[in-house]
C-alpha cells in the first residue's frame, strides 16, 4: 500500500511538473541548454555589449511584458536632465504580498562611467524572470523574496559617457553644472576631444628633458623612467586645451560632483570628502533612491555596483564608525563575503574604510547605518581576470592591459598614437586607452562577470531573514488557562535587526501576535527549562521582539482563557516578512 | 468687588490680544506682502515650501537689482522659538528706514524657515512644538502619534503633571513654591512627586505622551554635528524640503557675506573661542583663527556699538542652521536669542553668594524657570504660569495628581511690546556688521612702457574694511566665490607675464596684495578684482 501511495504522489508531482512545462522553451529542455543559461529567453538580449538608455528602457518594459506575475517596472522619479528612473519590481506576484516579504534592493551606475554595474542589474533581472520556471531555486527565491533592481541611477551620466567623448574616468558624475574651481565660471574649461574620436586619451611632446619613453615591446603604452636613465617624451595629460586662457587645461568640466558622496551617513563638505556637495541628497537621483529606500522598509540587503578592482565592499566607509558594526553582525558579513571569494576568482572581501579608501556620505553607508540593510557593494572587472593570476607589479609598473590588448583584443584597446597641431602646446602626439578599456569589461567577459557578480548577490539575497514558526506548543493550566508557545526560526543569517539598528530602533521591532484568542497574557520566553520569562504587560497578544538573529530563534508565549485551538500565530517583521500558523491541539 | 473682577477681564482681555501680536502664517504673509507693495526696494519671493506645503519668505532689502554683498538674516528655525520671527519681520520695518543701507549692500531676510511651526503657537491646544508638519514616529515603534499630550485640566495649554507617588523623584523647590526640583539625597531631601508631561498613557504602554507627531525640529537637520536618531532630527540628515530650500539659497547666493540667526544659540555676546585643535583636525570642528578675530570684532559691535549686554550663555547645538552656516557653507554666522530675561531680576541674592562662594565647576546656576517666573512676577505678567489643581486622572485611579506649571512658550517668547527694544538695538547691530563689511579698494593702475608696445601694469588691491572678504573657512570649502583678480585684453594684444585669472584666499581686514602683467600691445585693458562677497571693482586703463 505505502509503495502505490509513493507512486500516486510521484505521479501528481511529475504531472504537476508537466504542467508547468508548457512555461519552458523545448530549447531549455533538449540538449541545446547550455546549464545555467535560458536556451531560447522571451526577452532576447546579448550581453556582451553595453546598453544606452532607451535600450535600458526598453528592456524593463519588455521583461514587463513577457513575464507579468513576475515583474513590474515604475519610475521613482526625475534625473537632473529628467530622465524617468527605472525600478524592477520582481517577485512571484501569486506568493505573498510584496511588501510582506523581505525585500533585496540592487542598482548600478551610480558612477556612470562605470557601465558595467547596469549591465549586471539588468542580466540579474533577466536572469531570475527568465529561469523561474526552469531552476527550481530561483522559483523559491522569487516566492520568499522581493528584488527592487533599479538598473541606472546616474542615466543622464551615463548617456553622456556612451556618446560624449570621455576618458575611462569620466564622467563619474551627474550632470548638474558647477563652478570647481570658484572663479565664478561654470563648466568654462571642459575636455576637448582633439581628433573627434569619441574617446579623450592622452597628450604627449617629443621633449629633450621629458622624463617618459615609448615601451618597445607594445608601443602604446609610456613607461615612465625612474634612475639616470634620459627619456625623449613629456607628458601632458588628458586631450584638451586651456579654453578660458587662465593657464590650466580641463579644470573645469562637466559634473566633477560625486553622487557617491551625496548620501545621508556621516556626510562630510568638499573639503573634507571631494565630490561632495551642498548636502546630502543636493541631487534629485540620490533623494529619489533615498525616498524608494524610505518608503520599502521590507529591504533587508542591497548591493550597489560599481567598478573597478574586483572587490565585495562593506562599510563602514570612514574608520570612526568601525564601532558600529557589532562582532555578531561581521559575522553574517563574513558568511556572504568569504563564500564570495570562492566564487568570483581575483575578487576580495574588503571592509570599504580599511582596503580601499575613506567615503563620507557614501550610499553603502546609508543603506547598512541609517536604514540597517545588510549592504554589499560590488566593485566589477579587476586585472586578474586578464590571464586568471594576480598582477605581479603595480598598475602603472605593468603591461599586462597591452599584453592583452595585443593578443586577446588585436588592437581594439588602445588608440594608436598620432600627431596633432594643438594651440597652446604646438606639435603634440595623442594616443592612450579608449574610454571602455581598463576599467569596463571586455565584451567577451562581459556575461561570465555578470553570471558571477548576480550568483553572489542571489546568495546574499538568500541569507536575508527567513522567518519560519518551528513549533507551537499548547499546554493546559489551571482553569480553563492554556499556555501557546510559539517558536520562531531565522533560518538564514542575517538578523531582522543589526545591532545597530536594534540600539537606535532604526526599524520596529518584530511583532508577534496571537490572534483569535483571548489572550490574558504575554511574554518572552528567556529560558524554557529554567522557567525565565519576561512578562509584556501593553498589548500581551502582540509580543514585541527588538531582533530575530540570523540562524537564531526566539519563542514566545501568551496564556489564553478558554481553548486556543483555531488561533493564528503571526510573525511580522518589517526586514523578515509575515509568516502565520495556526494553533492547533 | 465688582470693579476689580471687570479690570480682571478687562485686562486678561488686553494680555490675550497682546499675545496675539504675534504672526499667525496668515499675518505674517500679509505683513511681509504689504511691506512689498510700500516699498520699491522690497522684494518678497519664496525659497520654497514647507514640509506642511507653506511658502518659506524671502524679503530682499536693495536698492538694484544687481547682486551686492549680503547679508541673510534668518529666524524662526525652531519652532519653539517664535520671537525670532517677531524680530525678523520688526527688523525689516526697522531697517527700511534707513536707505542707505541697501544701496551698497543687499539684505536678504527670512522670517520665518519653519512656517508649519507657526500653527503649533496658535493652535487651540498650545504644546511647546519645534517640528514641522512632517509625521514622524517620535518614539520610534512603527506607529505615528499615538500617544499625544491632553488638556486634562482644559486651559489650552499643556504644562506638566505632579503625582504624590512612592516612586516620586521631585519635590517643591525651597525658591519657588510654583516650581518643582529634583530632589537630591545629599542634601537630606527625599523624593515625593513623580513629574510627567501633561496627557494620558494613551496606548497603555506605561509611557506618557511619547509620540505626539511633533515633526521634524529643523534646526536638528542640518549637516553639521547631525545628531541622528535623536527625537525631532528627522529621519536623516536634510530630510526636510525646509533645510534644503534655505541651503540651496545659501548655497547658490554666492554674494552672502554671513548670516545672522534669530535663534536659541547665541554666539554674539561672547565670540567663539580659538581652539587650535578643533580647527586643525581633517574635519574642522573649531573657528579658524582668522574668523576667530573677525567674530571678536562683530561681538565687540554687538555688544559695545549696539549696546546688547548681558546675552545668555546659550551654547550651539548639533545639527543646527547657524553652525551649518559656517562649517559647511563657509560663511561667517551669528546667532543670537534677540530676547531674553534681564540679568538684574535674576541675580542670586547678594549676601547668600558672599557666604557660600561656588567651587570650581559645581557653581550653582538659577535655573532658568527660576529666573522666568521672578521675571514675569516683577513685570506683572499673567497667563504665563498655571496654578497646580487636582485632576482626576484615568491612569493614576486613587492618587493625587495635579497640573500645573509654565505655560508653554512664555519662556522664549515674550509679550511683543518687550521685544520693540530688542529691535532697535538690534538694528543699530545690523547697521554696524554692514558698515564693518569689506571694502575692496585699488591704486590707480601704473603703466609703465617697458619699450615700443610691451606695457607693465601694476595695481594694489586692498580690503579697507574692518572685516575680511569673507570667512577664512571659505577658502575651505568648494562653493564660495573666491577672492580674484582678472586681467581682460582686447584684440592685438597678448599677455607676456603674469596670470590671467589670479585667485587667492580672502584678503583680510587692512590686507593688500599687488598684481603685475607685462602686456604686449596697445589699446585698452580692463581689470576686474574683488568678490561676491566684498564686491568686484572694474578698472580700465588704456595702455599707450
Amino acid at each position: 500500500m505505502k509503495k502505490y501511495i509513493i507512486s500516486f504522489i510521484s505521479l501528481v508531482l511529475f504531472s504537476a511538473t508537466m504542467a508547468q512545462n508548457k512555461e519552458i522553451a523545448p530549447e531549455d529542455l533538449n540538449g541545446m541548454r547550455a546549464i545555467g543559461s535560458p536556451a531560447n529567453p522571451k526577452v532576447r538580449m546579448s550581453w556582451d555589449r553595453y546598453h544606452d538608455y532607451a535600450q535600458i528602457t526598453k528592456f524593463c518594459n519588455d521583461l514587463a511584458k513577457a513575464y507579468p506575475n513576475l515583474v513590474s517596472v515604475s519610475s521613482i522619479g526625475k534625473s537632473f536632465e529628467g530622465r524617468d528612473i527605472w525600478a524592477l519590481t520582481i517577485t512571484d506576484t501569486k506568493t505573498g504580498k510584496e511588501k510582506e516579504k523581505p525585500a533585496f534592493y540592487i542598482d548600478g551606475g551610480i558612477h556612470a562611467n562605470e557601465l558595467q554595474g547596469v549591465e549586471v542589474s539588468m542580466y540579474t533581472a533577466w536572469y531570475l524572470a527568465e529561469s523561474f520556471q526552469t531552476i527550481p531555486f530561483i522559483n523559491r527565491l522569487l516566492k520568499d523574496k522581493v528584488f527592487y533592481i533599479l538598473p541606472t541611477i546616474s542615466p543622464d551620466s551615463r548617456e553622456h559617457f556612451i556618446y560624449k567623448p570621455n576618458n575611462s574616468n569620466t564622467s563619474r558624475s551627474g550632470m548638474r553644472p558647477f563652478d570647481n574651481d570658484g572663479d565664478g565660471l561654470v563648466n568654462e574649461d571642459l575636455l576637448d576631444d582633439l581628433d573627434g574620436d569619441g574617446n579623450i586619451v592622452m597628450m604627449r611632446r617629443k621633449s629633450k628633458t621629458g622624463r617618459w619613453k615609448i615601451d618597445p615591446k607594445y608601443p602604446s603604452r609610456m613607461i615612465m623612467l625612474r634612475g639616470d636613465e634620459m627619456g625623449d617624451y613629456e607628458m601632458l595629460g588628458y586631450e584638451g586645451i586651456d579654453n578660458d586662457g587662465d593657464g590650466l587645461v580641463n579644470e573645469d568640466g562637466e559634473g566633477t560632483y560625486d553622487p557617491n558622496r551625496d548620501w545621508a551617513w556621516n556626510w562630510q563638505p568638499d573639503y573634507v570628502q571631494r565630490g561632495a556637495l551642498f548636502y546630502p541628497g543636493t541631487l534629485p537621483e540620490t533623494r529619489a533612491v533615498k525616498d524608494f529606500v524610505v518608503n520599502h522598509p521590507n529591504i533587508a540587503g542591497a548591493q550597489s555596483y560599481h567598478n573597478y578592482g574586483g572587490m565585495f565592499l562593506r562599510g563602514p566607509g570612514a574608520a570612526e564608525d568601525e564601532g558600529l558594526f557589532s562582532r555578531e553582525d561581521v559575522a553574517a558579513y563574513d558568511v556572504i563575503g568569504k563564500l564570495g571569494e570562492r566564487m568570483i576568482p581575483g575578487y576580495n572581501y574588503f571592509v570599504l574604510y580599511k582596503d580601499l579608501y575613506t567615503v563620507y556620505g557614501g550610499e553603502i553607508d546609508f543603506l547598512c547605518l541609517t536604514r540597517g540593510i545588510f549592504t554589499f557593494s560590488n566593485e566589477l572587472m579587476t586585472s586578474y581576470k586578464l590571464f586568471n593570476q594576480k598582477a605581479a607589479t603595480g598598475r602603472w609598473d605593468n603591461d599586462e592591459f597591452n599584453e592583452f590588448d595585443k593578443y586577446l583584443l588585436f588592437g581594439d584597446g588602445y588608440v594608436e598614437w598620432k600627431p596633432f597641431k594643438h594651440p597652446q602646446f604646438g606639435d603634440i602626439e595623442i594616443g592612450g586607452p579608449k574610454k571602455n578599456y581598463i576599467r569596463n569589461h571586455p565584451g567577451f567577459m562581459l556575461q561570465e562577470d555578470a553570471h558571477r557578480n548576480m550568483a553572489f548577490t542571489l546568495y546574499h539575497a538568500y541569507q536575508t531573514p527567513k522567518l519560519e514558526i518551528v513549533a507551537i506548543k499548547t499546554e493546559k493550566l489551571s482553569g480553563d488557562i492554556t499556555a501557546v508557545t510559539a517558536t520562531i526560526m531565522n533560518t538564514r543569517v542575517i538578523p531582522t535587526h543589526s545591532t545597530f539598528d536594534v540600539k537606535n530602533k532604526i526599524e520596529r521591532p518584530n511583532a508577534i501576535t496571537l490572534k483569535g484568542a483571548n489572550v490574558i497574557a504575554g511574554m518572552t520566553v528567556e529560558n524554557e527549562d529554567l522557567n525565565l520569562f519576561t512578562e509584556q504587560q501593553f498589548q500581551p497578544a502582540s509580543i514585541q521582539v527588538p531582533t530575530i538573529r540570523g540562524m537564531g530563534n526566539v519563542k514566545v508565549r501568551w496564556l489564553v482563557k478558554g481553548n486556543p485551538n483555531g488561533a493564528t500565530v503571526e510573525v511580522n517583521s518589517a526586514k523578515g516578512g509575515v509568516v502565520t500558523s495556526k494553533v492547533s491541539n | 468687588m465688582k470693579l476689580k473682577l471687570t479690570l480682571l477681564v478687562l485686562l486678561s482681555v488686553f494680555l490675550t490680544h497682546a499675545q496675539n501680536d504675534y504672526l499667525t502664517y496668515d499675518n505674517l504673509t500679509k505683513k511681509l506682502k504689504e511691506i512689498e507693495s510700500k516699498n520699491s526696494s522690497v522684494n518678497l519671493k519664496s525659497i520654497g515650501k514647507s514640509s506642511g506645503n507653506k511658502d518659506i519668505w524671502l524679503v530682499t532689502l536693495s536698492a538694484s537689482k544687481t547682486p551686492k554683498p549680503a547679508l541673510l538674516i534668518t529666524a524662526g528655525i525652531d519652532g519653539k522659538h517664535q520671537a525670532g520671527t517677531q524680530i525678523a519681520v520688526n527688523l525689516i520695518e526697522q531697517l527700511l528706514q534707513n536707505k542707505q543701507l541697501y544701496s551698497d549692500k543687499t539684505i536678504y531676510i527670512i522670517p520665518s524657515v519653519s512656517p508649519d511651526a507657526i500653527s503649533s503657537f496658535f493652535a487651540k491646544v498650545k504644546v511647546e512644538h519645534s517640528g514641522n508638519a512632517t509625521p514622524t514616529d517620535d518614539d520610534r515603534d512603527g506607529k505615528i502619534g499615538e500617544d499625544p499630550f491632553e488638556d486634562l485640566n482644559n486651559d489650552g495649554w499643556i504644562t506638566q503633571m505632579r503625582i504624590e507617588s512612592i516612586d516620586g523623584t521631585h519635590i517643591v523647590s525651597s525658591e519657588d513654591s510654583r516650581l518643582l526640583v529634583k530632589a537630591n539625597a545629599s542634601k537630606n531631601q527625599i523624593g515625593k512627586y513623580k513629574l510627567l508631561s501633561e496627557g494620558i498613557d494613551n496606548d497603555k504602554d506605561g509611557k506618557f505622551n511619547e509620540d505626539s507627531s511633533a515633526g521634524v525640529n529643523i534646526d536638528k537637520n542640518f549637516t553639521f554635528d547631525y545628531p541622528a536618531f535623536e527625537n525631532g532630527a528627522g529621519v536623516y540628515v536634510a530630510s526636510e524640503p525646509e533645510v534644503r530650500a534655505l541651503l540651496d539659497f545659501l548655497y547658490t547666493t554666492p554674494s552672502i557675506y554671513g548670516v545672522v540667526t534669530f535663534g536659541l544659540s547665541n554666539n554674539l555676546s561672547e565670540a567663539p573661542k580659538f581652539d587650535s585643535k578643533l580647527a586643525s583636525t581633517r574635519i574642522v570642528k573649531g573657528w579658524l583663527e582668522n574668523d576667530i578675530k573677525a567674530a571678536e570684532q562683530v561681538s565687540k559691535l554687538y555688544t559695545e556699538k549696539a549696546g546688547i549686554k548681558d546675552g545668555p550663555k546659550t551654547p550651539m547645538t548639533k545639527g543646527n542652521f547657524a553652525q551649518t552656516a559656517y562649517y559647511h557653507a563657509g560663511k561667517f554666522s551669528f546667532s543670537t536669542p534677540g530676547w531674553w530675561i534681564p540679568k538684574e531680576v535674576v541675580k542670586k541674592d547678594s549676601t547668600e553668594t558672599k557666604v557660600e562662594l561656588p567651587k570650581k565647576g559645581e557653581k550653582e546656576e538659577v535655573s532658568p524657570e527660576l529666573q522666568f517666573l521672578k521675571w514675569a512676577d516683577k513685570e506683572q505678567l499673567k497667563n504665563v504660569f498655571v496654578e497646580w489643581t487636582a485632576v482626576k486622572h484615568p491612569d493614576f485611579p486613587n492618587q493625587k495628581v495635579e497640573v500645573g506649571g509654565i505655560v508653554p512658550y512664555a519662556m522664549l517668547n515674550p509679550p511683543v511690546s518687550y521685544l520693540e527694544p530688542v529691535v532697535a538695538k538690534h538694528a543699530v547691530f545690523i547697521e554696524s556688521l554692514l558698515a564693518a563689511m569689506p571694502k575692496i579698494e585699488t591704486t590707480p593702475p601704473l603703466v609703465e612702457k617697458v619699450q615700443n608696445d610691451l606695457f607693465r601694469v601694476t595695481v594694489t588691491v586692498a580690503n579697507k574694511g574692518l572685516l575680511p572678504t569673507y570667512a577664512s573657512i571659505g577658502d575651505k570649502v568648494r562653493f564660495t566665490s573666491r577672492m580674484k583678480t582678472e586681467l581682460k585684453l582686447n584684440k592685438g594684444q597678448t599677455m607676456i607675464s603674469g596670470r590671467k585669472i589670479a585667485l587667492r584666499d580672502a584678503l583680510q581686514a587692512d590686507e593688500s596684495e599687488t598684481h603685475t602683467w607685462l602686456v604686449s600691445g596697445s589699446g585698452k585693458i580692463t581689470i576686474l578684482t574683488g568678490c561676491a562677497t566684498a564686491g568686484v571693482k572694474e578698472l580700465i586703463v588704456e595702455l599707450k
